[in-house]
């Protein structure tokens, strides 16, 4: 280990040292293996995969490669909790079940199944109205594509992942007991649990239907609590702090003024975009009707409609 | 076994590659029902390749279908008609590994099938009762939903590929070595993980070609590849006498010749007709939409950028007759 690795996450929120679902587990590993780290916020890239990263000296390791930061971390040889149990079957099949049916069922109340004030306060509160708005929609569809949800299936794919995660739920507490760990020592899963379930218990809205399923199981409950003093303490004191949570400060003021000049940039770029593609968009409407009626030449009704189009359908 | 009252019938996707049906939600409940020694009638659907109702199980009023309540063989437990599962269920590991089969597995053979193959097996599978043009646009369809489900975009493809595989190998390690020597995975008997994880390797190994990197990935573990062959001896072969002949699903006679299809040839030919007028007029029906929307797009597009000129030099001459249109 050369040099001291900096996280770079979303934001802190809800009282959690970073409040977005793929950073939190990060950051818990790190905290489990005490390894000193100093935490960074990038707020203008919501939508960016490869947040999380770690980096270290040249070394970065990236949310969208390789499994993920943790599995980065792990490979490379440089944070490893899990060598004891990576080989025991049921830590690999518990551990493959909450990062599928507990991910998608946070995914879907984060993004369909409510009204977006949580996402939209961790991902897009630091950009301006519009866009955020935009890639709020825009996550929104993403989400509903991986969920598999169509108009015409959304009420049983809603059953259907509640359904999962509260089967989820109830082997994982019934695995847990009352054990401090999942594994008799933190690794991985514990993290990436410990994230779901602080999550799912403070930025959730207390209407929140998985935040009641989860609360139905006591001993996680105390599970994530204790585990949260312990480990994730210093962010939880209140919701500024981001930077209580690691011993370097330097961030705090990096984090207000950076925002602000950045989310400039991305707006004329977004502009120029758009004329870009309002030509774009205008060329291919007139196309497609061309091709339409050249295809269609013969038949009755779409004449009926288009006769003074005519000459159109000399293409 | 008759507490239904009347038979059960599960209606499938055809058999192909040697299997009774070979599309990867059929199998698992076609290998429970086996597991249970529950006599039931196999039909066939050939008409709807795309539709997620597929497989169900239908006994007099009763029907329990793939897209609902967690799928069929959650139905048929949830319902008391066949539960395999009543004593394990509450086991952590027993539904921790059946999420681990239904998520990682089942995503590295939905990429294979669709997305890392030349679709030859998938248009086997789905499309080949279907008229050319049909099968080909479903298809392409479904790649994209595919696709979308998995995450998959242009700019990650290599990545999520690389992550698809990584999960599929730790996952086949982890079943490796819980399995063991053993039958079955939990405690001697067979369970819905076996139906699913069953379904799932022999389509991994019959389904998909030489080359795939799943199908070598899964051989390399020796006691799964034994295990599917034991049962699908067991279960999914020798019992081919008991159901009702005119489901020729897999004697052994139709292993030999795998476009063995031949006994359906008389039904998909009648029913793709009705599905290609419905088609037809789906499509009359949507033609005029489409016309409209487009005209209504481009009427929008023009009011509201009005103002500016690069919008106007293009369709100065369009702009009049256009606006008539509505």
């Amino acid at each position: 280990m050369e040099g001291e690795l900096t996280l770079v996450a979303r934001k802190a929120c809800f009282g959690l040292p970073t409040a977005c679902p793929s950073c939190l587990p990060v950051y818990i590993y790190l905290k489990f293996v005490q390894l000193p780290f100093s935490l960074d916020f990038n707020v203008i890239h919501p939508d960016s995969d490869q947040i999380p990263y770690v980096e270290s000296g040249t070394y970065v390791a990236y949310n969208n490669e390789k499994g993920g930061v943790i599995e980065s971390l792990k490979e490379d040889g440089i944070v490893d909790l899990d060598s004891e149990v990576c080989s025991v079957p049921e830590w690999i099949s518990t551990k493959a079940m909450v990062s599928s049916w507990l991910a998608d069922a946070l995914m879907y109340e984060l993004w369909v199944g409510s009204d977006g004030s949580s996402a939209h306060k961790i991902y897009y509160s630091d950009l301006p109205w519009p866009i955020g708005k935009f890639l709020y929609f825009k996550q929104v569809r993403i989400a509903k594509q991986l969920l598999g949800i169509t108009k015409e299936n959304v009420d049983r794919r809603e059953e259907e992942i509640y359904r999962r995660a509260t089967i989820a739920y109830e082997a994982l507490s019934t695995r847990l007991g009352d054990q401090s760990y999942f594994f008799d020592r933190p690794t991985s899963l514990d993290a990436v649990f410990l994230g779901h379930a602080l999550f799912t218990l403070q930025a959730f809205p207390e209407t929140s239907i998985l935040r009641g399923k989860l609360l139905e199981h006591s001993n996680l409950v105390r599970y994530a609590d204790k585990l949260k003093l312990e480990f994730v303490e210093g962010g939880s004191s209140s919701s500024t702090p981001p930077l209580h949570a690691d011993p370097s400060s330097s961030f705090s003021r990096r984090a207000g003024s950076k925002p602000k000049s950045k989310p400039k940039r991305e707006k004329t770029e977004e502009e120029k975009k758009f004329k870009r593609r309002a030509k774009y968009f205008l060329v291919t409407q007139l196309v497609a009707v061309l091709v339409f009626m050249s295809l269609l030449g013969g038949s009755d009704d779409a004449e009926v409609e288009l006769e003074d189009d005519d000459d159109l359908s000399y293409e | 076994m008759d507490e239904q009252g009347g038979e059960i019938t599960l209606v499938a996707r055809k058999p192909c590659f040697g299997l009774p049906t070979a599309c990867p939600s059929c199998l698992p409940v076609y290998i429970y029902l086996k597991f249970a020694q529950y006599p039931f009638t196999l039909v066939f659907n050939l008409i709807r390749p795309d539709s997620d109702q597929i497989p169900y199980v239908e006994s007099g009023t009763y029907v329990a279908y793939n897209n609902e309540k967690g799928g069929v063989i959650e139905s048929l437990k949830e319902d008391g008609i066949v539960d395999l599962d009543f004593e394990v269920h509450s086991i952590p590991e027993c539904v921790s590994t059946k999420a681990m089969v239904n998520s990682w597995l089942a995503d590295a053979l939905m990429y294979e099938l669709w997305v890392a193959s030349d679709g030859s097996s998938a248009h086997k599978i789905y499309y080949s009762d279907l008229p050319w043009p049909i099968g080909k646009f479903l298809y392409f369809k479904q790649i994209r939903i595919m696709k979308q489900v998995l995450g998959i975009t242009k700019a990650n493809a290599d990545r999520r590929e690389e992550e698809i595989y990584k999960r599929a190998t730790i996952a086949y390690g982890a079943l490796s070595t819980r399995l063991g020597d053993q039958s079955f995975f939990v405690e001697n008997r067979p369970t819905s993980l076996d139906a699913v994880f069953l379904g799932h390797a022999l389509l991994t190994l019959q389904a998909l070609p030489e080359t795939s990197v799943l199908r070598s990935k899964l051989l390399e573990y020796s006691n799964l590849v034994r295990y599917a062959d034991k049962l699908k001896m067991e279960f999914v072969e020798t019992s081919s006498s008991s159901p009702i002949p005119t489901f020729p699903a897999y004697p052994s006679s139709s292993f030999s010749k795998p476009g063995g299809a031949s006994s359906w040839s008389s039904k998909p030919k009648s029913k793709p007709k009705r599905e290609k007028t419905e088609e037809e007029r789906k499509f009359k029906r949507r033609a005029k939409y489409f016309l409209v929307t487009q005209l209504v797009a481009v009427v929008v597009f023009i009011s509201l950028l009005g103002g500016s000129d690069e919008a106007e030099i293009e369709l100065e001459d369009n702009d009049d007759d256009l606006n008539y249109d509505l």
